[in-house]
Formats: structure tokens, C-alpha cells, sequence
């Protein structure tokens, strides 16, 4: 770890507990403090007990869970893709899921989970721009422009999908289609946490030639950092992070392409800053969450719309910025 | 900083053919990297210098024929391995947003390291060394994106010399740059033939090729039609074949090697 990254790393944690900590604590139903201290000797009340184990908990892992994976995920593909604007959503992978989970409603209704047919929705889309690119994950532009194609059908299949075919349960899948924390459970986050660290060593050994990668495929290559080996890599990594994202939150736009780009502001060096993504996602994920559960104006809905809000205006910064530098 | 060049070590192609697509750009082609000398890769646009640089240096691979280490095909060698004896400096490189001018050259320092091991106990030194050899050494904390192109080349320089390998490729290194920069660069290819590295680098001005290389490789549609001294090699009529030029070959009045002055229309 480089010299800023450490303090860096445990201001975006103390803000991540703290803001866990509000959320938890806010409102009527609040826990606070104390009532932590008491639930973790076992001596809670089942107000408290209730609150933590099934309400408000669980939705808090969960989203700190699923912040960290898209956060990951938005690292890895923004740095072999050498695109700012990449994440694993621009090559179809939040559509994707989104057409899988309508397309398994709509054959399947009640067989398949969603959460399972957001995950083969996912699989299928990156298989086809695997497939389709005719060199796999090799060449970024190709997969992003393939990306696209195969992101607008899928969201052409949900499109069709909620508007003829599910009118009825339209309102219902629509929490998963932007992706939300509300009912989680925690196996959720049980599931989310596991999948991180069972990835986090290869990651780990992932991270030393990804950092050559910001130099072009052949300086890279002529390092040592085999560029397509690397780049094939760190998208299956950054897909499989993002699809388990998806898997237990839905398809949150946006965190995966905006976390990175608030890591890189803060250290101002180079590199994928892993670590730092994957925290400032953890952290958008609290927030937003906390909006939508005590925030008047925003209450109740998807947190996706909260981060998709968050993340267009962000968007729209960053091409400002990128446009005028051009310019300049 | 260690160049060891003791005899047994090789770099050279062995019947390769490279190919995009279906044309071949290089067909059965042979060649050994001279030892410890800065040799200057010459020939019309087109010709498969570039691809014969770039299949030395792994990036591309043989279709039939190999590039050979120490007579092992490079294909089997471990990358990092590899890249602790050969360099390559790509002809455009591609500058990390941001990035300093010792953190660039730090770079060069990949090779050494492991996910286990990301700093040794020489890295600082061997920095320092190649940031002092280029001349960059006042511009390490500024940033590269912020440097004019004559500076940039040096910590490009820098960080192939920070790799401290045996054999150096260099595509096109004096491209782009104005004059007093491109004999700038020329010199630091010497000076790294005079620390014992083998220097290979494509150039475009015959020349400074000339001048400044003690061996020139002349190439032709995909053939190499000339190697030797640029005294052996640079005449009228290799000239008048290679580069479709006219030319009088006059004596450099500086070094005494040969000029190539293109005849005057009439």
C-alpha cells in the first residue's frame, strides 16, 4: 500500500461505520448504541433483536457488501479497459441481469428466484460480448462497443417484457430492475461476503500487473505484466464481483463507474486503488441507503434511483471536465 | 547498473514469418541482435522494421520460425524473465494520467518484483541511476504529462534504462522530436551500448543512423538486404534500391561516415 492510501483508507472506513452506525440508529425503530452494546452480550430486547436481525441489518451488510463488489468491479474494468467510463453495466451487465430476472417471471414465474435470473441474465450478456467480440476480452474497444449492443437488447427484451407481458407484477419487479436493499436477508449477506472473500486473494495477486496496465499492452508486456492475460483476468473478476452484486442487491447503477473515479481524486497517483474503490463504494451504498430510510424527499424507494441520481450528475461532471481539458 | 554481455547470450529470429492477417510482413526471416553494439534498424516505410522489433520483443509471435533467447523460443520463457532481458520502448507510449517522472521510471523496476515482493532493496537506486543518466533527475516529482516531448523521451529512456536489461529495443525513438532532442537521444543510445547493453533502434534519418550506430540493418519488403558498417553498407546503389532515392554519398564532415546527399532535381 502506497503512503496515502492507508489513511485514506481508514477515513473511508471510520465514514463507512459511521454512517452504518446512523442509519442503524435514526428513526422510531432506532438502535443505538447502547442497544448494540446489549445485542452483541446477547441481552437485547426483541424490538432491538428484530430490528437488527431482519430489518435494518441485514439491508446495511448487504449494501456495504454489494458497494464493495461494484466498487471492485468498477477498478478492475476501468483500468484494463483503459476507458474512465467503463464498468461492467456499459458491457450489459446490469441490463442483462435486469432481462433475465423479467424474462424468468415471465416463463418461469415462481420457479426461478430473482436473484438467480438476474445472475444467468448477467452471464448470458457477458458471454455474448465474449463471443461476439471474436477475441474475447482482449481488445477494450471491441468489448465496449459490443458491450453496448448487446447492453440495448437486453433492455429491449425488459422493455418488452414489463410493458406487454407483466403489466400485473410490473410495480414489483421494477424494485429489481434499479436494484434495492429493501427485505434483505441476512443469508444475503452472508452470500455477498463469502463471494468477496473467496475473490479477495486472487484480487490481491490480480493487483500487482494491473498496475502496469495504465501504460499501454505493449509496454505492459514488455514489463512482464502480460496485458491480455491480465485484461481477461481482471474483467471475469470484475464481472463475477459485479454479478454477485446484482445477485443480492439487483443491478445498482452507477456505483461501480463513479467509486473509482472518487478513489483515483483522493489519492491523485495512478493505479486501480482497489482497496479505496471498493470502500468509497461500500460508502455511497450507506448513504444512499440511509436517504432512502430516513430521508423525507427520497423514502422509500430503490436505492438504485438513489445512486443512479447521484451517479448522472456525476456522469455528466465528468464529461464536462474531460470536454474542457480537451478543449484546453 | 550490471549489463552483463558475455557471448553465450543471444536475441535472434530463426526463419520467422509474421504476418497480419494474411499478408506476411516478414517471411523467413533471420537475424541475431549484435552483441553490445548500438545498431540502427533502416529501411522505406512498410518494410517490417517495427515488426521485426516488436517479434523480438514478444509483443508479436512468429506464425512459423521463432524468436529465440539464448536459443529458447521466447514463448517459453517466463514474461518476467523475459522482460529482465529485453526492454522495448514502444514507438507512442502511452502516459498514465497523473504520473510522476520517478514514479514512471519506477516502472521500469516491474520486472524484478512479485506479487510478493513489490520493492527490493536496489529499486531506489537503480532510479536514481537512470534518472541521473538521462538528465531528469531535477524533473522527478513533476509530472510527465506536463513535460515538453524532447523530456519525455528521456523518462521514457529513464525507465527502459531502470529495467536494466541486456538487450534494448527501441521503436522509433527519434520520431517526433525536434532536432537537438533526436541527437539527444541518439547519445543515450550510445551511452547504453557504452554500459555494455545491446542497443537495437528503428531510426528514419539515414544519416543520423549512420552517425551515431556502429552497425546498421538495412531492410526491404520484409527481407534484411544489408548488415555491416555504415561504411560497408550505405552506398549509391543500395540507395537507389532500397529508398528509390538518388543519391551521392559524401563523407560526414564531422565523423567522416558516409552522408547520403539526395541528388538535386533536373
Amino acid at each position: 500500500m502506497r503512503a496515502r492510501t492507508l489513511p485514506l483508507a481508514l477515513l473511508l472506513t471510520s465514514a463507512i461505520l459511521a454512517g452504518g452506525l446512523a442509519t442503524l440508529a435514526w428513526g422510531e425503530l432506532g438502535v443505538r448504541l447502547p442497544d448494540l452494546a446489549e445485542a452483541v452480550r446477547g441481552e437485547a430486547g426483541t424490538k432491538t433483536v428484530f430490528v437488527l436481525e431482519r430489518l435494518r441489518g441485514p439491508r446495511l451488510l448487504v449494501g456495504i457488501g454489494a458497494g464493495l463488489a461494484f466498487g471492485l468491479a468498477g477498478a478492475l474494468f476501468q483500468t484494463v479497459t483503459r476507458n474512465p467510463l467503463g464498468s461492467p453495466d456499459v458491457i450489459g451487465l446490469g441490463a442483462g441481469a435486469g432481462a433475465g430476472v423479467a424474462l424468468a417471471t415471465l416463463f418461469a414465474p415462481g420457479l426461478v428466484p430473482a436473484p438467480v435470473g438476474a445472475v444467468l441474465g448477467a452471464g448470458v450478456a457477458i458471454g455474448l460480448v465474449h463471443l461476439s467480440t471474436g477475441l474475447g476480452f482482449a481488445s477494450p474497444a471491441r468489448v465496449i462497443i459490443t458491450g453496448i449492443g448487446v447492453s440495448a437488447m437486453a433492455t429491449a427484451a425488459t422493455q418488452y417484457v414489463v410493458a406487454v407481458a407483466l403489466r400485473d407484477s410490473s410495480t414489483q419487479l421494477a424494485g429489481y430492475l434499479v436494484g434495492t436493499l429493501n427485505s434483505r436477508s441476512l443469508g444475503q449477506a452472508v452470500l455477498i461476503g463469502v463471494i468477496l472473500l473467496v475473490l479477495a486473494p486472487l484480487l490481491a495477486l490480480l493487483a500487482h500487473d494491473l498496475r502496469m496496465m495504465d501504460l499501454g499492452d505493449q509496454l505492459a508486456d514488455a514489463l512482464g505484466a502480460r496485458a491480455v492475460r491480465t485484461r481477461t483476468w481482471a474483467i471475469l473478476l470484475s464481472v463475477l464481483l459485479a454479478a454477485a452484486g446484482v445477485a443480492v442487491a439487483g443491478p445498482i447503477a452507477f456505483v461501480a463507474l463513479s467509486a473509482p473515479h472518487i478513489a483515483r481524486r483522493m489519492v491523485g497517483s495512478p493505479g486501480p486503488h482497489l482497496v479505496l474503490s471498493a470502500l468509497v463504494g461500500a460508502l455511497i451504498m450507506v448513504l444512499a441507503d440511509f436517504a432512502v430510510q430516513h430521508v423525507g424527499p427520497v423514502q422509500d424507494l430503490p436505492v438504485g434511483v438513489i445512486t443512479a441520481g447521484f451517479g448522472g450528475v456525476y456522469l455528466g461532471y465528468l464529461l464536462i471536465t474531460a470536454w474542457k481539458k480537451a478543449d484546453a | 547498473m550490471s549489463a552483463a554481455s558475455s557471448q553465450s547470450t543471444s536475441l535472434s529470429l530463426e526463419h520467422a514469418t509474421v504476418a497480419y492477417g494474411e499478408r506476411p510482413v516478414l517471411d523467413g526471416l533471420d537475424f541475431a541482435v549484435p552483441h553490445g553494439r548500438f545498431t540502427a534498424v533502416i529501411g522505406p516505410n512498410g518494410c517490417g522494421k517495427s515488426t521485426m522489433l516488436k517479434t523480438l520483443a514478444r509483443t508479436l509471435r512468429p506464425r512459423a520460425g521463432a524468436a529465440l533467447l539464448d536459443g529458447r523460443p521466447l514463448g517459453e520463457w517466463r514474461s518476467k524473465a523475459v522482460a529482465r532481458r529485453i526492454a522495448l520502448l514502444p514507438q507512442d507510449p502511452v502516459v498514465p494520467e497523473g504520473i510522476t517522472v520517478r514514479a514512471l521510471v519506477a516502472r521500469g523496476r516491474h520486472p524484478y518484483h512479485s506479487p510478493w515482493r513489490q520493492r527490493l532493496p536496489g529499486d531506489d537506486e537503480a532510479v536514481d541511476a537512470a534518472l541521473a543518466a538521462t538528465g531528469v533527475a531535477e524533473l522527478a516529482a513533476q509530472s510527465v504529462e506536463g513535460l515538453s516531448g524532447g523530456q519525455r523521451q528521456r523518462v521514457w529512456i529513464a525507465m527502459v534504462l531502470a529495467q536494466d536489461t541486456e538487450f534494448v529495443l527501441l521503436d522509433e525513438p527519434t520520431s517526433f522530436l525536434d532536432v537537438a532532442h533526436q541527437i539527444d537521444v541518439l547519445h543515450l543510445c550510445q551511452d547504453m551500448r557504452a554500459q555494455g547493453r545491446s542497443v537495437l533502434a528503428v531510426l528514419h534519418d539515414l544519416n543520423q543512423a549512420s552517425r551515431y550506430a556502429d552497425h546498421l540493418v538495412v531492410m526491404h519488403a520484409g527481407s534484411i538486404v544489408a548488415t555491416g558498417s555504415p561504411a560497408e553498407v550505405l552506398t549509391r546503389d543500395l540507395v537507389a534500391d532500397v529508398f528509390d532515392l538518388d543519391a551521392e554519398i559524401a563523407a560526414d564532415p564531422q565523423s567522416g561516415t558516409p552522408m547520403v546527399v539526395p541528388l538535386r532535381r533536373g
